[in-house]
């Protein structure tokens, strides 16, 4: 198990290094130079010879290896940022400074993640919530005229990309309707109106739970449809235990294994970005904040937003693993 | 996968009615590709039918879309706002051109669009042109990616099985979203001032989405070699000495056919949705006619001119329903279990 666990961790540790180095190149080579828009920024489009001011000051002029290594210990201990004349003070871990706004990008992000967080946390919460029991009841009336029902209706709303369903929601019940409730969508902060903050994700969360569950309806009804045909729940039934105990006890604990699995990776991608529920609900979080820094080309907060969540995913990828070893040991011995 | 049972295996044991050999009807059943028994199952099937129907209409449409809208005479040139629009109402367009829902002129049958003055019928049409040609292209792209990795990596093993695999899961990791999102600022900063920006970003959209979609493809295919390389006719024809690509392509590739033509009906409506999904966030198609942009417009029109966001939105809910449809349908026909 330790030795499994470490591999992984290493691993883990060399995609996420490839990953910022892709990012840092990405951004250093893939402008016509990666001061020129803070440099048209400042000086209203009339950049020019200007240009070389921002690039010596940023470092831009420096071999590209040592200001990644300048960048990577910056993000351990923090560094100073200059732009043209003026010095950014940016703490660790520094992500460097918005040019938009001056501020360090990661203290923004700090202000952002409860937003985003709200909105993965309630999303997905419902995601088991409907899918789960909807399978399950679905499984044990495997063949009947309801789960037929049930399963093509699923695989017709599936078949709706999912930022239509979103914004169709939101634009009648919202917009045309003003439906008690949902009228103001929009991210307020728990600490200050619980109501307010729940009422303004509610539509949010309906939204990703009733898409998101039909994917989780199809897998838990699967693998409970499989571990209902095993052999030991034969014997649980044989042994005259009620049929509730046979399906929840012995059948749901095996079956949800793997869906647990997936909604690990699922919950990870949530967080990452739910760039479209942002953008759709109105809801000020990271997917937001980085689609306004490409509007605006703030290409040091598009840079972290997507570096955030590739770190995101590469660890919420590394805890179903070790989780899953943990589950089924046939994993971490092969 | 797709290998048939030969008759003589399953023995008693079928509840077929025993055909005598020397009939029409054995001989009809012997000359039968698993495809053409997939090919048959699917002229069966109404609803694949129905939505490769829909699929015809739209490549029609996308193929002609210069002819249709000339038939119609419109396009997408900017037309003059005064004579279509009422200034006087924040821009919308005059109810005989539209909103709400009525309106109807044989000029513009789709009515006009807010604030520009664009004729709706003229970007309608150009726009499932620019959807479907930018969903083939990333397909195409992507099958080709992952068919070469797929191979690679299944029938070489070893050290270039790691290496592709942990390429795999590296981007898979990734959602494609995320790397649109980061490239689209670049490219805008780059070639905004280019005459073909519009090409250039159409082209990067296909590389992106091509990109990180390659990977089902490339997992499938692996998978499928792996258990095919050990099979006898493949290890026949390395005992009499065929070089490797010719085994590739001439021993492998034709048991493949299955597994891409899944992963095609899985790509193609995703891409279709993924393309329309980034235009409607201003990182797609920014410059020209695409539905994501136009129902990413009609968004804030949609209380006084709901058809503005209708028109757009029918056409990829339409689109991407029966390719998804139509893909599930191809599975299920390929799927040796569900034989009939």
């Amino acid at each position: 198990m330790f030795a499994y666990l470490v591999k992984r961790l290493i691993s883990g540790a060399l995609v996420l290094t490839l990953v910022s180095m892709a990012i840092f190149l990405l951004f250093w080579y893939g402008p016509s130079s990666p001061a020129q828009t803070i440099c048209d920024r400042e000086t209203s489009n009339r950049c020019g010879n200007r240009i070389e001011i921002y690039e010596r000051t940023l470092g831009f002029d420096n071999p590209v290896h040592e200001e990644y290594l300048k960048w990577a210990k910056g993000v351990f201990v923090g560094r100073d940022i200059q732009i043209a004349s003026t010095t950014y003070e940016c703490d660790a871990p520094c992500l460097g400074v918005s040019y938009l706004t001056k501020q360090p990008v990661s203290e923004e992000l700090v202000e952002r993640l409860p937003a985003t967080v709200s909105v993965a946390i309630g999303g997905a919460f419902l995601y088991l919530l409907f899918g789960i029991p909807i399978g399950v009841a679905a499984a044990r009336r495997r063949g009947s005229v309801a789960d037929k029902a049930l399963v093509s209706s699923f695989l017709f709303l599936s078949s709706i990309p999912y930022y239509l369903f979103a914004l169709l929601t939101w634009l009648y019940l919202t917009v045309l309707w003003e439906a008690p409730f949902v009228s103001d969508t929009g991210y307020f902060p728990i600490t200050e109106n619980p109501a307010k903050w729940f009422g303004g994700m509610f539509l949010a969360w309906v939204a990703l739970g009733i898409f998101g569950c039909t994917q989780y309806t199809r897998y838990s009804r699967g693998s409970m449809v499989e571990a209902l045909s095993e052999d030991y729940i034969r014997t649980a039934r044989a042994k005259g235990l009620p049929e509730r105990t046979v399906v929840y006890k012995h059948g749901l604990r095996a079956a949800l294994v793997p869906v647990v699995t997936i909604f690990g990776i699922d919950f990870g991608t949530l967080l990452a970005g739910t760039i479209f529920t942002e953008r759709i609900f109105d809801i000020n979080g990271i997917g937001f904040w980085s689609l306004q820094a490409v509007q605006a080309k703030d290409l040091p907060v598009v840079a972290a937003t997507a570096l955030f969540s590739a770190v995101l995913l590469i660890i919420s990828n590394l805890i179903v693993d070790v989780i899953y070893s943990v589950l089924d040991p046939r994993v971490r011995l092969s | 996968m797709s290998q048939p049972t030969a008759p003589e295996t399953l023995g008693s044991l079928t509840d077929e009615t025993p055909v005598d050999p020397n009939s029409k009807a054995s001989q009809e059943i012997a000359g039968k590709s698993p495809l053409r028994i997939a090919a048959g199952r699917l002229l069966k099937d109404k609803i694949a039918m129905a939505c490769a129907f829909v699929i015809l209409f739209f490549i029609l449409i996308a193929i002609f879309a210069g002819v249709i809208s000339d038939f119609f005479g419109v396009n997408t040139d900017t037309q003059s706002p005064s004579q279509f629009l009422d200034v006087l109402n924040g821009g919308m367009p005059k109810p005989e051109y539209g909103p709400p829902n009525g309106g109807f002129t044989m000029d513009h049958p789709f009515g006009i669009a807010p604030r520009s003055a664009d004729d709706n019928l003229a970007y309608w049409l150009y726009g499932a042109r620019t959807s479907l040609m930018i969903a083939t292209g990333a397909t195409l792209f992507a099958t080709i990616v992952g068919i070469v990795v797929g191979l690679l990596a299944g029938f070489l093993g070893g050290v270039v099985d790691r290496v592709l695999s942990f390429f795999v899961d590296t981007f898979l990791t990734v959602p494609f979203i995320l790397a649109a999102l980061t490239i689209a600022p670049i490219l805008n900063e780059r070639f905004n001032d280019s005459d073909n920006y519009p090409t250039i970003q159409k082209f990067s959209l296909v590389a992106v989405l091509a990109l990180f979609g390659w990977m089902g493809m490339a997992r499938l295919i692996r998978g499928e070699v792996l258990s095919l390389r050990e099979r006898e006719f493949v290890q026949a024809a390395r005992v009499l000495g065929m070089p490797t690509s010719r085994i590739l392509f001439k021993e492998l590739m034709p048991n493949l056919a299955a597994p891409i033509i899944i992963s095609v009906s899985l790509m193609l409506p995703a891409f279709v949705a993924a393309e329309a999904g980034l235009a409607f966030l201003g990182i797609g198609v920014t410059d020209g006619a695409s539905w994501g942009r136009t129902i990413s417009f009609a968004t804030t029109y949609f209380e006084q001119y709901p058809l503005y966001l209708w028109e757009p939105l029918i056409g990829v809910v339409l689109l991407v329903l029966s390719l998804n449809l139509l893909g599930d349908a191809i599975r299920d026909a390929l799927d040796p279990k569900t034989r009939r």
